[in-house]
């Protein structure tokens, strides 16, 4: 029986596709049969951070019309085994999202794999709503930043009162942080909220924290997930956050400003 | 840097002041939705009754609900006014800056506070911290 995870937000433009896209690859990377769908209706991207914009025939919202079945619009990843994208609509708006239509296409999915993984939309409107309802474990992505903190605690609360598991008095859907665009130099100077400060304000357990990393955009400028990208921070960064989700002992990196030896100083070469 | 800049404190970075008003704002918001949806009902109706027989400031007026592991507690606190509250109207009123939720160090309300009413009253369980 597959676990259905959600990253979600509230507020828009801290990571959310960015991190399902890393995050559905390295569950898939770890041999986990992974699927993560794009819940944001109309405004359609994950297919772009996936790099499988031009694949996309039939789409989520078809399927749960019964316009197309499941495997029509679900798209296998060309780079990683085990990795599939379920792409949403760009036309239709957010009421195409039904409860029962999503319903019957996650307990589909959940069948067939180990993890779903939910790329929610911003705000907490239907699109949100729907990507979180049916979840088992919520991934909130937050910037050191007050707007997204306390966002994020909005939608904290949302998962508490309006998630099935907390309608139906189940066990609550576990909740953890991912703190994206971290700066330790900017934190260093006083400048942005510590890791430490946002785990006090939402205090939720921390899943990682994934530094401010040039090589977010170049990955997404190629469609390529930034979790292939091993040799960059923020991809190391989220295999960590991979083997934390998966119940590992990894260690924080990258909260602190690594000194820079001489002869990267002299090459002038940033990470 | 002069030597007395040692002795001054240093100022609130920004990051420090981001920390600080997040967390007056969520205290207050908070407490908004911390509860079941009937909690600023009830707050409303019990002050229309104590204030029929007493004169109270609607800001003095504090319902928290706590959840515990096994437990909650409905926490109602009114200030009401004190005898010698009316030769003194300038008593120190802390209640009101108080973060309800717990985030802010507990304050010593005794000085201040004239009479404190407090009731608590046990609900369901409730398994969640938050709601």
């Amino acid at each position: 029986m597959g676990k259905i995870i959600v990253m979600t937000s509230g507020k828009g433009g801290v990571g959310k596709t960015t991190s399902s896209a890393a995050f559905a690859t390295g569950l898939a990377l770890r041999g986990f049969k992974t699927v993560v769908i794009d819940f944001d209706v109309g405004l359609r991207n994950l297919d772009l951070v996936m790099g499988c914009e031009r694949r996309v025939v039939f789409d989520f919202i078809n399927v749960i019309n019964g316009e197309a079945k499941l495997n029509q619009a679900l798209i296998k990843d060309k780079r990683v085994d085990n990795l599939y994208i379920l792409p949403t609509s760009q036309t239709r708006d957010k009421d195409a999202l039904t409860k029962e239509g999503v319903e019957r296409i996650l307990n589909e999915l959940c069948k067939e794999f180990d993890y779903i993984v939910c790329d929610s939309p911003a705000g907490i409107e239907r699109g949100a709503l729907m990507s979180l309802y049916f979840a088992d474990h919520a991934i909130i992505v937050t910037n050191p930043e007050v707007s997204s903190v306390r966002d994020s605690d909005r939608i904290l609360g949302v998962l508490n009162s309006k998630s099935r598991r907390a309608e139906q008095g189940m066990e609550p859907v576990t909740q953890q942080l991912l703190l994206t665009r971290y700066d330790p130099e900017r934190v260093e100077k006083g400048e942005m909220l510590k890791v430490d400060d946002v785990l006090e304000i939402l205090a939720i357990p921390l899943l990682g924290v994934i530094p401010e990393s040039q090589a977010v955009l170049r990955a997404s400028n190629i469609g390529m997930p930034v979790i292939l990208d091993e040799n960059s921070n923020a991809g190391q960064a989220y295999l960590d956050a991979v083997g934390r989700f998966l119940g590992e002992d990894v260690e924080h990196r990258f909260t602190t400003v690594q000194k820079k030896g001489l002869f990267s100083r002299l090459l002038r070469r940033s990470a | 840097m002069s030597i007395f800049s040692f002795f001054r404190s240093a100022p609130k970075t920004s990051a420090v002041q981001a920390k600080e008003r997040l967390q007056i704002v969520m205290a207050h918001e908070r407490v908004g939705r911390s509860g079941p949806d009937y909690l600023p009902m009830l707050q409303q109706e019990l002050l229309a009754v104590i204030a029929k027989y007493v004169d109270i400031d609607a800001n003095k007026v504090e319902v928290k609900l706590d959840r515990g592991g096994d437990c909650s507690t409905l926490e109602v606190n009114i200030e009401l006014p004190g005898r010698d509250q009316i030769k003194a109207p300038a008593a120190k009123d802390s209640t009101p800056s108080k973060p309800a939720n717990g985030l802010g160090k507990d304050e010593d309300d005794d000085k201040a506070t004239p009479i404190k009413s407090a009731a608590s009253v046990l609900t369901n369980g409730g398994v969640s911290k938050r709601r």
